[in-house]
């Protein structure tokens, strides 16, 4: 037993070091032997044995003695605890690859791979919601997504992102999220909900964009997520009259929605009419049903992720582990 | 005799250098090299990296002279009647093999070994027993692992055409009574070959006084370069032994037929040879000889007499070879009953990095025939110090308690 517990330990220790590495090797010999039920006759298991005796026994002979005594079913236990923990370690390494945490979906706690637990973090809104931060009731069911924004509507399978535009872990994944939907060919609903916002003004902008043009809407939304957060600030933190927007402000809307190869005078006006307000607060009480806490929210199939997970996960969740060998 | 100063002048055994303070033990299987040494064999390289014997340029003629210095030197140490009996060789595994090869023996003839050589004198006997139908008898050591004169003087008869005795043992540290070993089977017609590997680290040797015929060593156990060592041969005898390895430098002529052989020592050292230890071989009997052999055996013997003194209070070990340690040289070998020997080496190392050898000492036939598995060999040097036995012992005391 001992052999193989000293065969994975010096296996690893071997990488950076010679010396460990022909021990590493001895250390094969000799389970090779005893896996084919030969005895050991390298020597190895000896060697070691009495290597860390004369560690021991110069700071305690009578834990040296013990030791002695007990040094195969020591080594048994030190074999439990290694296979326990490679069994550990394995699994939490396929958890973060499949989920981005290594103590599963959405799991905040600590991770190794993930330190900072950036998978899982999100823009909180200061609001209370129905279900705010319980991930088992995030739910589409009963939700009416007909009225959002939906890329590729011709595809059977669905991904919906709750997200906003001013949200720096939305921003983070939105990209990511757009390559999946166009390399798989899968339908996007986008829900945006203004979460560090103090005005809908981003969302009427949105709506009116789709209604005038689903196109150039995604182009807007593109735009919207890669621009200036300050001069966006301008526009969700105050009223979200037009007229009250300072001139330069007024000029980077416009350029935006311009530039999305839209009507920016049309969609300005239609997002400033109380008929696209009524619409937007229609939207936003469909979002709430959703028990979202925070933003990013994905769902593909019956699994959620909140937070920005790596590209990897959406696309093991659309497409299984090996996504990679799918086009 | 100032041990520290002398051990000033080994470098393996500056602490401040290597950064851990080595009690080396292990000199039976190789002596630690003096400064002299190193010197000698780096000078070598450095100045004159040339053959010897062969070419007629400047650094050639240097080289061919510090080797026949060498060769007078060890002449001079063994007090050799001329320095072309000393034929230089790898060690002294190839000594006993070149005349276990060279020897003119017949189908029948016999040759006489103990029953504790090391393999390097029980092999080569045994191939002659396979390839030229000689017989090898075994003599009986006496319980205490001394040489049993009875038991030899019962074998001897005018069959016998060999003698091929350890002078020292490896195993034990005892030396035998060459002497009057050698008058006794000249008396038969018998030739004598001693492998003195563990001797002439240790005891002045005198092989005119000995009348010895044969007699090997290895340079590398008396502070000479590693693969470096002597055959010393009655020059009338190597004359008449054909060689055993020919080719480059044994030849004073040759056509596609036939050569024509040049004589002892030449004619044994085929190829090129290894001259810069041969030249450190030269440095390292030249720094023995400062030492002096009555310091080394004063040395050796209180510290193989304080080991042992500490070493019989140790439950279950046991002291191979005679009991008095003053018979032991500088050789104590052990075992712990029921314990590998390894194990205590190994121990030995990482607790106090205490080197000694463990296992067999290549006299696997000694142990083999009393059914022990091994054992460890403490063997001192006049470098080693009082208080490194008293390492070596208190480590032992500790091993005992555990295992």
């Amino acid at each position: 037993m001992f052999c193989i517990v000293s065969f994975i330990v010096l296996s690893i220790l071997g990488i950076f070091s010679a010396s460990n590495r022909s021990l590493a090797k001895e250390a094969l010999d000799c389970v090779l032997r005893r896996v084919t039920f030969r005895p050991c006759t390298t020597g190895f298991d000896e060697k070691m044995k009495a290597k860390i005796l004369g560690v021991v026994i110069m700071r305690s002979e009578t834990l040296a003695r013990l030791l002695n005594k007990y040094f195969e079913a020591l080594a048994w236990a030190f074999f439990t605890l290694l296979l326990a923990s490679s069994i550990i370690f394995a699994r939490g390494l396929y958890l973060f690859y499949v989920t981005g945490s290594c103590n599963g979906l959405n799991q905040a706690a600590f991770c190794v791979f993930d330190p900072s637990g950036a998978n899982n973090q999100v823009s909180t809104f200061a609001g209370c919601l129905n279900g705010e931060g319980d991930i088992s009731k995030l739910t589409l069911e009963g939700v009416n997504l007909s009225d959002f924004p939906t890329l590729q509507p011709e595809s059977a399978y669905r991904v919906v992102l709750i997200g906003c535009y001013t949200c720096d872990y939305t921003r983070k994944v939105y990209d990511s999220v757009l390559t999946l939907v166009r390399r798989y060919h899968t339908q996007l609903v986008f829900l945006h909900y203004p979460v560090n916002e103090k005005n809908d003004f981003l969302s009427r902008l949105g709506y009116c964009a789709y209604q005038q043009n689903p196109e150039g809407y995604w182009r807007l939304n593109e735009e919207l997520i890669h621009s200036d957060k300050a001069m966006l600030s301008e526009l969700t933190n105050g009223p979200s009259l037009l007229s009250t927007l300072k001139p330069e402000t007024n000029r980077f809307l416009e350029a935006l929605v311009s530039e999305a190869g839209l009507d920016a005078g049309r969609v300005l006006t239609c997002a400033n009419d109380p008929a696209t307000e009524a619409a937007v607060q229609r939207q936003m009480n469909e979002i709430v049903k959703t028990n979202f806490y925070g933003t990013p929210t994905l769902f593909i199939g019956d699994q959620v992720f909140v937070g920005p997970k790596p590209y990897r996960v959406y696309a093991i969740a659309l497409k299984g582990l090996f996504f990679w060998l799918r086009s | 005799m100032n041990v520290e100063k002398i051990r000033q002048d080994f470098p393996a055994l500056d602490s401040k250098r290597t950064r851990k303070a080595i009690v080396y033990f292990d000199t039976a299987c190789q002596s630690l090299r003096p400064q002299v040494v190193i010197d000698a064999v780096n000078r070598y390289y450095l100045q004159e990296p040339a053959c010897s014997g062969r070419s007629m340029h400047q650094w050639a003629a240097a080289v061919t002279r510090e080797v026949d210095r060498a060769r007078e030197l060890m002449a001079k140490f063994l007090n050799a009647s001329r320095a072309q009996e000393i034929i230089f060789t790898r060690n002294t595994t190839e000594g006993i093999n070149l005349v276990a090869n060279a020897f003119p023996f017949r189908a029948g003839d016999v040759v006489l070994v103990s029953d504790k050589e090391h393999n390097s004198n029980l092999i080569p006997w045994q191939m002659q027993v396979k390839q030229r139908g000689i017989e090898l008898k075994i003599i009986p050591t006496c319980p205490d692992n001394t040489f049993d004169m009875d038991a030899f003087e019962a074998l001897l008869d005018k069959r016998v055409k060999l003698v091929a005795l350890g002078f020292t043992s490896n195993l034990d540290g005892v030396t035998i009574p060459a002497g009057e070993i050698i008058r006794k089977a000249h008396r038969v017609g018998a030739h004598v070959l001693l492998d003195a590997a563990q001797t002439a680290p240790h005891h002045p040797i005198n092989v005119r006084a000995l009348d010895v015929d044969f007699l090997a060593l290895s340079g590398h156990k008396m502070l000479g370069p590693s693969g470096t060592g002597v055959l010393y041969g009655k020059y009338a005898l190597l004359e008449s032994l054909s060689p055993f390895l020919v080719g480059g430098d044994t030849v004073a002529n040759s056509t596609y037929a036939n050569c024509e052989f040049l004589p002892p020592p030449e004619k044994f050292e085929a190829g090129l040879q290894d001259y810069a230890g041969i030249i450190g071989l030269g440095a390292a009997v030249e720094y023995l000889q400062h030492i002096g052999f009555d310091t080394i055996r004063k040395q050796e013997a209180l510290i193989t007499y304080a080991l042992s003194e500490q070493l019989k209070d140790i439950s279950g070990l046991k002291i191979i070879g005679p009991a008095d340690p003053a018979l032991r040289g500088g050789v104590t070998t052990f075992y712990i009953e029921g314990v590998d020997s390894h194990r205590v080496a190994l121990m030995l190392d990482q607790m106090a990095n205490v080197l000694v050898r463990s296992g067999q000492h290549c006299v696997h036939s000694w142990f083999n025939a009393r059914q022990i598995k091994g054992s460890v060999r403490a063997s001192a040097y006049f470098y080693n110090t009082i208080e490194e036995a008293n390492i070596l012992a208190e480590c032992l005391r500790k091993i005992r308690k555990v295992l």
